[in-house]
């Protein structure tokens, strides 16, 4: 079984290979179908390896299986958590695939199957990056799923908008992987190795930590947190999302920005956590800092935005912020935690972009402004829309609700209050566009200030408008928020997550990830408290307005690409700040 | 952002991350100093399995799975090219009009052409003895064709490079890469085994096992991507045009 591991990354790159070898021939439909049969076969092998990673699969690629102990081969781990991870990438993969069918408007000339392989591509460097046991062959794959993220992000090239969005993704990430590159050399030059378990192996035997430790943590931290969009790394992300097409925004806000998370938490684990490594207290600051800023920037961005694309898209910052925030704490608990509220997110943000999409291609429009009252036909998309909100928000029992109730119960205390507070004002901007556009309540909101981004005057993606859903379009976000609710009410699917994240991270601790009376109340509150801050938006819009002092705020998403490397090289350096206290005093 | 902001931010960032190299910097191991635990292990498994170029039996054998993604992101970046680049509903295409060539510059081209086709191929085809590899003969070949642009002309050069032959090399040959590694599966060994084939002689062209197999793919998926990249570029440049006109 072990020898299949590396077909997770070998058969979606080899279905791209021959899409493109016959693609001058095939017809649309043809080369649509094969791209959704060759990642959901993807899918398949993905959950069943997964169902039989306990103990986990390791495999050395090329099978340069270690003698006394060294090897200089690649090494692949098929545990749980990563596993998991190509599971979702490719169900993710395979929805979206599933959501584009003959969705574009002008496939290039003769080119019918370029985007199924862009997006195969895509998801054979998702599953490489989860599966690897290699530092640099993590940033090759890492890598391979960026080239792919920019062109599809840029692929309605005939609007400039998208070429502005891409170039920014394209140029902010490129640095984070040279920021990466650089932090693996240090690692090498220091240990050696390459393998994630022999370099950490290499630093403890070292000795203490130092400032080249220090360097090394920063750097591969920060090609993972500007993957992740943390704050201050985070500019790209809304610009990228704004623009890409909505099949390509569920996978890019559903796993692949989960996926810099995913890193950070192996890399720690693995790498830094030994005596030789960065002290768990430093991890922690940086971490529960960084969260909290992230949590906090994300939410208010989200509240003040219109165009309904930027906000979904602000959302997944908040909630990025909270994932760092438990997983910073290095309890076993909140792992599994994460681990399940991670899950339950990608589908619940899936289909809310998915149901975006759906605005879209019928109106021409993202705008929630314009929008209002326009969505009343779409009675189906209105009640998807509005179980993604409460779901965002913490509405037991979707998988959302169940991660951040076991995560809250490990963190305890003021982290709790940031839990609530973020999901609530995500969940009530969701709830806001929601009852607008959908229901039309509340007065039709006057036009704003003249540095917002409106959503008005956007292409459909479609050939034509709309006037009819097409019954995928419908069905995937559906299944998705379906999934989502899945991951909280199947009764043992939270156990047997909460084993594998723990025989994975954290040697196996035992912890239970269940609902508990308190997870189930504190989920209620967030709910009922997203459900105020909507309605008090939609019934007294000038009381929830903008505020003048958020405008500073809201201005540093310029679009500049200057402005955002200059934060990513403050962000590196408050990263190492917040780093340091361990070095100096160890 | 105003500029001045901007620059203090960007002030403070590099400050603190020049900091940051200065101080790891003296961390590093000494320059010139006798402990390389990787080189030593890496060249002991190239010899063991006769590979003379050791870089390349890194690069096909110890890290196959590296170079395979690699190839990945060269493909998809030239997937990504064709489709960024295509002509859009707003842009026709023109006839590029032959230019005059000054005469020692053409003979100069035509000269060069072949002889550095051949060196493109040669570098290729010795990737397992000599230093170079599918990589850089690969840039080298594709690069010798496009002489044929400065000597002659724009048309000239389509001429001889079929666009949709390229493209479909450039897939099969990654396809080919990934089919060779999936033998050692079949054969129930590993992902890109290098033990399907006899090793051979030490230092001659059939050693090295799999090793000249996948870098005769990735030489060829190089040329191929490098073809339709430049031609990609070139075609913006050259052929599309506006629909006003201008290009």
């Amino acid at each position: 079984m072990n020898h299949l591991l590396p077909l997770l990354v070998a058969a979606p790159l080899l279905g791209a290979g021959l899409l493109i070898a016959c693609g001058r021939r095939l017809p649309r439909v043809a080369a649509e179908s094969f791209g959704c049969a060759v990642s959901a076969g993807t899918a398949a092998l993905a959950i069943w390896l997964c169902l039989n990673s306990s103990p986990p699969l390791t495999e050395w690629v090329g099978a340069w299986t270690p003698r006394n102990g060294t090897s200089v081969g690649i090494v692949l781990v098929g545990d749980g958590p990563g596993l998991g991870m190509s599971a979702l990438a490719s169900l993710l993969t395979l929805a979206s695939l599933a959501y584009s069918w003959h969705y574009f408007d002008e496939p290039p000339r003769r080119h019918a199957g370029s985007y199924p392989a862009l997006m195969l591509l895509f998801q054979g460097g998702m599953c490489g990056f989860a599966i690897t046991g290699d530092l640099f062959n993590a940033f090759v794959f890492f890598e391979l799923m960026s080239a792919a993220a920019y062109a599809l992000t840029g692929y309605r090239v005939e609007e400039a908008k998208a070429v502005q969005g891409a170039l920014a993704f394209g140029v902010i990430n490129s640095l984070g992987a040279y920021a990466m590159l650089m932090g693996i050399a240090l690692l090498y030059a220091r240990t050696g190795e390459l393998a994630l378990t022999h370099i950490g192996r290499g630093l403890d035997t070292h000795g203490g930590p130092d400032a080249l430790t220090l360097a090394a943590f920063v750097l591969v931290l920060t090609g993972l947190l500007v993957k992740a969009a943390a704050v201050p790394f985070h500019f790209w992300l809304p610009d990228a999302h704004a623009v890409a097409p909505t099949p390509v925004c569920m996978l890019l806000s559903g796993v692949m920005v989960e996926f810099g998370v995913y890193g950070v938490w192996r890399v720690y684990g693995t790498v830094f956590s030994g005596p030789g490594g960065i002290p768990a207290a430093d991890l922690e600051r940086a971490l529960t800092v960084l969260g909290i800023l992230t949590g906090a920037v994300g939410a208010l961005m989200c509240w003040y935005q219109r165009h309904v694309k930027r906000l979904l898209a602000c959302s997944t910052i908040a909630h990025v912020g909270l994932f760092l925030v438990g997983v910073g704490s290095l309890l076993p608990e909140a792992d599994d935690g994460v681990a399940l509220y991670l899950l339950g997110h990608a589908g619940v943000k899936a289909a809310l972009f998915a149901c975006t999409g759906l605005l879209l291609d019928r109106f021409g429009s993202v705008d929630e402004h314009a929008l209002h009252g326009r969505g009343r036909p779409l009675r189906g998309v209105a009640v998807m829309f509005v179980l993604g909100g409460l779901a965002l928000a913490g509405m037991p029992p979707f998988g959302i609700s169940l991660g951040k109730a076991v995560t809250e119960e490990a963190l305890g205390g003021p982290l709790t209050v940031v839990y609530v507070l973020v999901s609530a004002v995500t969940g009530g901007a969701v709830l806001r566009v929601a009852a607008r556009v959908f229901y039309g309540l509340g007065p039709q909101p006057r036009v704003g200030s003249a540095c917002e981004t409106t959503g008005a005057g956007e292409e459909p993606e479609t050939r034509h408008r709309l006037s009819r859903i097409p019954d995928t379009m419908r069905a995937v976000p559906a299944l998705l928020l379906a999934g989502s609710l899945a991951v909280g009410v199947v009764p043992g699917f939270a156990r047997i997550v909460a084993r594998s994240v723990n025989e994975a991270g954290s040697g196996g601790a035992l912890t239970s990830a269940h609902w508990t009376a308190a997870g189930v109340l504190l989920g209620l509150v967030s709910t009922a408290l997203a459900l105020a801050l909507a309605a008090l938006a939609v019934t007294r819009p000038e009381l929830l307005g903008a505020r003048p002092w958020t405008l500073p705020l809201r201005r540093l998403q310029s679009g500049h690409i200057g402005d955002y490397v200059a934060w990513v090289l403050l962000g590196t350096t408050l990263l190492g700040a917040l780093a340091l206290p361990g070095i100096l005093t160890g | 952002m105003t500029r001045r902001l901007r620059m203090i931010v960007l002030a403070l960032g590099g400050a603190g991350l020049a900091a940051l190299f200065v101080a790891a910097c003296f961390g590093m191991p000494g320059f010139g100093g006798d402990r390389h635990p990787y080189g030593d292990r890496a060249v002991h498994a190239s010899l063991a399995r006769r590979t003379a170029n050791t870089i390349s039996s890194v690069n096909f054998d110890q890290r196959a799975f590296d170079t395979l993604g690699e190839m990945s992101i060269l493909f998809t970046s030239v997937l990504g090219t064709v489709v960024l680049l295509r002509q859009t509903r707003d842009e026709k295409r023109g006839r590029p009009q032959p230019q005059e060539v000054a005469l020692p510059v053409r003979r100069y081209a035509l000269v060069v052409l072949p002889v550095a086709l051949v060196s493109g191929l040669y570098v290729i085809a010795h990737g397992q003895l000599s230093p170079g590899g599918g990589f850089q003969g690969g840039v080298v070949a594709a690069t010798a064709l496009h002489l044929l642009y400065l000597g002659a002309d724009y048309r000239a050069l389509e001429r001889i490079r079929p666009i949709g032959v390229f493209e479909v090399g450039d897939a099969l040959s990654a396809s080919a890469y990934l089919v060779t590694g999936l033998a050692g599966v079949l054969a129930g060994t590993a992902f890109l085994a290098n033990t399907l084939l006899p090793y051979g002689t030490f230092n001659t062209l059939s050693s090295g096992g799999t090793v000249p197999l996948l870098n005769a793919a990735i030489g060829m998926e190089v040329a191929c991507a490098i073809v339709i990249l430049l031609a990609r570029f070139l075609d913006q440049a050259v052929e599309i045009e506006e629909d006003n006109g201008k290009r």
